[in-house]
């Protein structure tokens, strides 16, 4: 199901299927969305569980998606996403208004999924970090003779093969990549979420990407 | 100009360049069928992946969470927080005091009873004189005040602006005579 479906049928039963609130296009949108998240976040703090309710209903979805691709498994992504709530849940007396709630929720989630990467002693550390201030392994040019990979595959097929390809990529790049073309957090909600720069960020989203593409064509 | 960097080219697909920048990039994809074919491979690799199936969440999902909360924990007033913080001093203090000085613990808070008493004893007479006085002088202002106002509103109802302006003056020079000679004679009396 793409995207522009996915909005349709949730203008239609909004409830049912909150759409992910940080994909609405317009600063107004975002900026009522804000203010709405901030609401919420009193009315809990003040005792009423609904408002909660409510959080849930309108991030589940968003969060499940990018939590449920970054570990690979229905079940282990359903129990971090409900943990993730829990922990939100526990700490919004620490909750600072002038930030944004979802990136608040998001880091949440991330540093969440690098402690169970820790524990699994899955490697955190970027390319870079592991290989050196510009360690990337990626052309930064286009070859004069670079072969056509992913235009060989249907479009249904390359969303298969991308799936695919994800589970193997470096935990640090399969991260950001889910945060940038997954959840369509801009590079700068996805620095505050790290707390790196932005131009890092960058980076790596560009590295994820050419190491799919290298992939892809191991896996043709 | 020379041919695109990868990474500039996610960038001009995913619309994070400055326009002067995504221009040129345009003219050059324009003229180059290298670059233009890289670009066409990035392109299509974002499309899919920004098009992915969604994860759904099961039905059950929110109210598996909701039965799991508790009560929100909350952050302690800043009257809490000041009369706790005052209690723990004061217990510091007397526990230092008891340890200094080999008192028994009960004389000690016994004594400091006492101070606190006599203190309150010297203290609260002048504190409700000060207070009657203060409400004394608030009355006078107040009461000034508004006649002052209700001149002002007769003078702007009655007289143009130029004869305002002048009944004004005359005022504020006869309040300062009035002043002047109301120290004067205070004077005249101290040296006499």
């Amino acid at each position: 199901m793409d995207r522009s479906r996915r909005a349709n049928k949730a203008k239609k039963n909004p409830l049912a299927k909150p759409f992910p609130s940080f994909s609405v296009s317009t600063l107004e949108d975002r900026m009522s969305s804000m203010d709405e998240d901030k609401k919420l976040v009193e009315r809990t703090i003040k005792g009423e569980k609904e408002a909660f309710e409510l959080i849930i209903r309108k991030y589940q979805q968003p969060l499940f998606n990018s939590i449920g691709r970054m570990v690979g498994e229905r079940e282990l992504a359903l129990e971090f996403t409900q943990e993730v709530f829990l922990k939100t849940y526990s700490s919004l007396h620490t909750y600072q208004p002038q930030y944004k709630f979802s990136t608040w929720l998001f880091k949440i989630a991330s540093n969440y999924v690098i402690d169970f990467w820790r524990k699994k002693k899955i490697d955190t550390l970027s390319l870079d970090e592991r290989q050196g201030s510009n360690g990337h392994n990626c052309a930064l040019a286009v070859a004069a003779d670079e072969k056509s990979i992913v235009r060989k595959f249907e479009i249904s097929q390359l969303r298969t093969k991308i799936e695919d390809v994800l589970k193997e990529i470096p935990a640090p790049l399969r991260e950001v990549f889910i945060w940038r073309h997954i959840s369509e957090l801009s590079y700068e909600e996805i620095a505050e979420i790290k707390g790196l720069p932005v131009g890092t960020v960058k980076t790596r989203v560009f590295q994820a990407k050419e190491l799919i593409r290298k992939l892809l064509e191991e896996k043709k | 100009m020379k041919c695109l960097g990868i990474e500039q080219i996610y960038l001009y697909i995913e619309k994070e360049l400055s326009p002067a920048r995504n221009r040129e990039i345009k003219e050059h994809l324009a003229i180059c069928q290298k670059c233009t074919n890289a670009f066409e491979e990035r392109k299509l690799l974002v499309k899919a992946a920004k098009s992915l199936p969604l994860w759904e969440t099961p039905p059950e999902f929110t109210r598996q969470v909701m039965a799991r909360i508790g009560p929100v924990k909350t952050l302690p007033s800043a009257w809490i927080k000041a009369a706790a913080a005052a209690l723990a001093s004061i217990s510091v203090t007397l526990l230092v005091i008891f340890l200094a000085t080999g008192q028994n613990l009960s004389t000690l808070v016994l004594g400091l009873n006492h101070s606190l008493w006599n203190y309150v004893r010297n203290f609260l007479p002048v504190l409700l004189k000060l207070f009657k006085l203060a409400s004394l002088i608030f009355g006078v202002i107040q009461q000034f005040t508004g006649y002052l106002l209700k001149a002002f509103s007769w003078l702007k109802a009655l007289t143009s602006l130029q004869i305002q302006l002048t009944i004004s003056i005359i005022a504020v020079i006869s309040i300062a005579i009035l002043i002047y000679g109301i120290k004067r004679i205070i004077f005249i009396g101290e040296k006499t």
